[in-house]
């Protein structure tokens, strides 16, 4: 397995999780690092992002499913940086019913063994809190949590704690918790108090650099391209730049 | 409450203020800070030594569907209903009316001394209706007195018992992801 599992987390929906996820990869990518990103939301949003387009190509859905090794459904897409899409079958294991527990460890089984060459794995998580988010907080050792700055978010980051915490007491487990601030509008003085909210409650486990919501990263998905290569002199492409090395060195608020 | 007591604050109500609360905050997510390396190195530690845990013991024993019933349950086997913290109880593979008394003793006693109660359902291959009727007994309890009963990673024949006897949703394992949430 990789040194570093990391889901991409959030049971809300328009926070950031597919951004963060193609742009927080490429940014580690270009770093020199060799990271894995596997599409585990079934809208298929990050291999669109990365310029992949293929709706009846299997990605993760059918490694899953037991049908085929993860190793066979690499998709390389940058230098250092390989994709798993999610494939047309992921949403059938979204409403599995059968299997116990075994359903939420299907994820974990297939990464066993596999991968080793990879300095981090990321999962880009869909915004729901069903098997697919229980497979990914199985796999994973660490956590990261893209948040919007309004209260929405709040309320909803109150619920994904909920879950987090009942995953480590079942599965005995501590998760190395990190949060972005992401789509953060800074002319927004409700911005400034989600934050500070938030950082009551987590000190030290926020990145330091936030990321400040652009029309430039709306624009890049539409285009294949991540915001490194959309724009990469603008400030969200710095944005990225520097929330990479905040990943690697812990650099918090 | 969790009110904010700034009326500059435009945040009127904090939903994360439970987590303050010890007693409902448990887990605890790992907070590496450059600042406390000690804990940072025990968390580590105890990040490595619980994941053996998982990998050993949850993902051969509990997760393995093709569990040895009759190995899980020999009254001399560890793992019988065994506690694995004051809050948690895992059900034995075969739930009868031989074995309710005790179970029933087992969880009131828990009740009596937490607010919240989970009770891993993962290793079930056999329950009857006295067991069920215990559970049910137990969630209505919790419920009086405030308190909660959790049902996590119930098994297939779990819900295939409850739901027959339309208890399903009394139990909450209704769900098509129940266990994991």
């Amino acid at each position: 397995m990789a040194e570093r599992v990391v889901a991409i987390i959030n049971q809300k929906g328009g926070v950031g999780k597919t951004t963060t996820s193609t742009n927080l990869t490429h940014a580690l990518a270009k770093s020199g690092k060799k990271v894995t990103v596997i599409d585990l939301d079934p809208q298929g949003h990050l291999a669109v992002s990365f310029g992949v387009i293929n709706p009846n190509m299997s990605g993760i859905d059918e490694v899953m499913l037991g049908n085929t090794e993860i190793v066979q459904n690499l998709i390389p897409v940058r230098d250092n940086l390989q994709l798993i899409i999610a494939g047309p079958r992921l949403q059938e294991i979204e409403q599995l019913t059968e299997g116990g527990a075994k359903r939420g460890d299907l994820l974990r089984k297939a990464l066993h063994e596999n991968l080793d060459d990879q300095d981090f794995v990321f999962i880009d998580c869909p915004p729901s809190s069903g098997v697919l988010v229980a497979n990914a907080l199985f796999a994973a050792d660490e956590i990261l949590i893209p948040m919007a700055s309004d209260f929405l978010a709040l309320q909803g980051l109150s619920h994904m704690m909920g879950t987090i915490k009942r995953f480590e007491t079942v599965l005995k487990k501590n998760y190395k918790l990190s949060l972005v601030m992401s789509r953060y509008a800074s002319t927004r003085r409700i911005s400034k108090d989600v934050l500070n909210t938030i950082l009551q409650h987590f000190p030290e486990q926020v990145l330091t650099t936030v990321i400040r919501e652009t029309a430039l990263l709306a624009e890049c998905p539409s285009f294949g391209k991540t915001i490194l290569e959309y724009r990469p002199g603008s400030r969200s492409a710095r944005d990225f730049r520097s929330l990479a090395t905040d990943f690697l060195e812990h650099k918090v608020m | 409450m969790a009110e904010k007591e700034d009326e500059n604050n435009l945040i009127g109500f904090d939903p994360l203020a439970w987590m303050n609360d010890e007693s409902l905050a448990t887990g605890g997510s790992t907070k590496n800070t450059e600042t406390d390396s000690k804990n940072d190195v025990d968390n580590k530690q105890g990040l490595k030594v619980e994941s053996n845990t998982f990998e050993d013991n949850i993902t051969e024993e509990v997760l393995d569907v093709n569990i040895d019933s009759e190995t899980v349950a020999d009254p001399n086997n560890q793992q019988n209903e065994d506690i694995i913290d004051d809050s948690k109880i895992t059900l034995d593979a075969t739930l009868n009316i031989q074995n309710v008394a005790a179970l029933y003793e087992r969880l009131v006693n828990q009740l009596e001394n937490q607010n919240q109660i989970e009770i891993d359902a993962s290793a079930v291959v056999s329950i009857d209706t006295a067991t069920l009727q215990l559970l049910i007994v137990l969630k209505q309890t919790a419920i009086k007195l405030h308190k909660e009963v959790i049902i996590d990673f119930p098994s297939d024949r779990f819900i295939e018992a409850a739901e027959l006897l339309g208890l399903s949703e009394m139990l909450e394992v209704d769900q098509a992801a129940a266990g994991f949430f």
